[in-house]
């Protein structure tokens, strides 16, 4: 479906902020794009919507060039950027002004997520508060029932209560077709919505797998004595929880924060596993 | 090409801007009749007329400042780093978002703002006859000088687009600046010209000779000068538009 190859970009007169990536994002999967501050995430989701154009390389939907803008490209991905101004309009109207450019929104379900988020269609949305007008467009977003939704730190500036309600928000709206894309560095927030994960890291993408094959293959939780030599990764401040192979030990919950912090300190170690198994079981 | 190109699309997106840019306009439009209504009074308490030349001298005098006002503002989101990933990621192609703000700062604006013109002009003249016993003029834009001010509008209006575009910060002074160096640079590649052409004629050595020989040039060559500026202002500034809007990144 959105495809990425070869894809190098900078900035003018910067250093490198994407070099050599390679990804392919299918549809019926949510999928978390992690990374340190700086790292390249919002650059390469403004690379898939078109709004940047690549140094070299190219990213397609559905064999459509992302830097043509063409508006069979742009009728199926929506982007939610991370920090954006809305025009000061009602919220009914900016539906009645942004919605008929995508053919598949649905009113009912914007109206339905507008309700659920505690807003009123008459309510102004230069009157609301920056989590608010998140809300606005996460919604917006959702009912543009676009194959590609991407998703730039979405639950920055929503509250606790807000950060959970979005999970539950968008656990239920991906279906077969659609393909989410949530980039952020705050790791915890996607827990149990994402299930794929890709990071980067020095401008490169460390690690894309699937959930499904990292819980097969790697253990989470705090080693015993016996398990010190086969540590992957540990740290010290998340109680001694480490990564192990998992070898026959019981399937374990994903510690998306540890695996993160695991793939950024041992990427090798940890992605050797991973390959060498995937490999073995020609998953 | 239908894909790229689609007449309701524009007609949506010419909807949008102005639902966004509503009180904008309102409130530009509002300033603009109040003044004509001002200045079409106390030109008819000078000489007790307002013919038709002096009543669209008026109207241009706001028409062409409020008309690339307008024009800068539909181009706030384009250069708000903010605002301008949905703008840009919105589906409507670069000729369809490119007519549409067309369409809206010249074409729909014109007549609007000639229709609004019209009847206070009409409202002022008639107030005009019974304050101050003025003569009744029909104000109508079936007239010569109408179309004089709308024509140079159109015709500028495209350069003030482009400047729209290109320039994040301080755009209109920008422009202006521009548009004042392109005006000395034409200016000076003419006379350059004119020199080229002339001097074995010995125009220079006496000024009245000089000057008498550049209206006769100019009186030759208006109509294709017209054209040469026109469509050097006109046309080729939406093709620069186009491209400069093909080119943009957030």
């Amino acid at each position: 479906m959105l495809t990425v190859r070869h894809l190098n970009f900078n900035y003018p007169s910067s250093r490198p902020v994407l070099k050599s990536i390679n990804l392919d994002f299918r549809p019926g999967n949510i999928y978390g794009l992690f990374g340190k501050n700086g790292e390249g995430k919002s650059t390469l989701m403004k690379i898939m919507t078109g709004l940047l154009f690549p140094k070299t390389g190219d990213c397609t939907l559905d064999q459509v060039s992302a830097k043509k803008r063409s508006v069979l490209g742009l009728q199926h991905i929506f982007l939610v950027p991370e920090d954006f101004e809305l025009p000061s309009l009602s919220i009914a109207t900016f539906e009645k002004t942004q919605s008929p450019f995508y053919p598949e929104f649905s009113k009912e379900q914007f109206y339905t997520l507008i309700e659920e988020f505690k807003l009123y269609p008459t309510e102004v949305i230069s009157k609301l508060s920056f989590g608010q007008k998140k809300k606005v467009l996460i919604a917006f977003g959702i009912a543009t029932n676009t194959k590609v939704l991407l998703m730039d730190e979405p639950t920055n500036g929503l509250d606790i209560p807000s950060k959970s309600q979005f999970r539950k928000v968008m656990a239920s709206t991906v279906d077969e077709t659609k393909c989410v894309v949530i980039s952020t560095h705050q790791v915890r927030d996607l827990h149990s919505l994402i299930n794929h994960v890709v990071i980067l890291d020095n401008a490169r993408v460390v690690f894309d797998y699937a959930l499904g094959i990292v819980s097969e293959r790697l253990w989470f939780g705090k080693p015993s004595n016996s398990d010190e030599p086969s540590i992957l990764y540990s740290e010290s401040s998340f109680g001694g929880k480490a990564i192990l192979p998992r070898m026959g030990n019981n399937e374990t919950e994903v510690d998306l924060e540890l695996l993160f912090n695991g793939v950024l300190s041992e990427p090798h170690k940890i992605n050797t596993i991973l390959k060498n198994t995937h490999d073995e079981t020609g998953v | 090409m239908k894909q790229e190109f689609n007449l309701s699309r524009i007609g949506l997106f010419m909807r949008r801007d102005l639902a966004i840019y509503k009180g904008t306009f309102s409130t530009g439009l509002l300033v603009a009749i109040v003044l004509i209504f001002l200045f079409s009074i106390l030109n008819m308490v000078w000489d007790q007329q307002l013919d038709l030349g002096e009543f669209f001298g008026i109207f241009g005098l706001f028409y062409i400042p409020v008309g690339v006002l307008f024009t800068f503002s539909v181009f706030r989101e384009f250069n708000n780093p903010k605002s301008n990933h949905l703008y840009l990621a919105l589906p409507i192609s670069i000729p369809e978002r490119l007519a549409a703000k067309w369409l809206l700062t010249s074409v729909v604006y014109t007549l609007v703002f000639t229709f609004l013109a019209i009847i206070v002009g009409t409202f002022a003249v008639t107030m005009g006859t019974i304050v101050f016993n003025a003569d009744f003029t029909l104000l109508s834009f079936f007239s010569e000088e109408y179309w004089k001010v709308v024509k140079v509008y159109f015709i500028i209006q495209p350069l003030f687009l482009v400047g729209a575009i290109t320039f994040a910060k301080n755009r209109i002074g920008k422009t202006i600046l521009v548009l004042g160096l392109l005006v000395l640079g034409f200016m000076l590649f003419n006379f350059i010209l004119f020199g080229i052409f002339n001097h074995s004629y010995g125009v220079f050595s006496e000024n009245s000779l000089g000057s008498e020989a550049i209206s006769k040039a100019g009186t030759d060559f208006s109509t294709i000068g017209s054209w040469f500026y026109g469509l050097l202002f006109g046309p080729l500034m939406l093709v620069v538009a186009y491209f400069k809007m093909t080119e943009k990144e957030v």
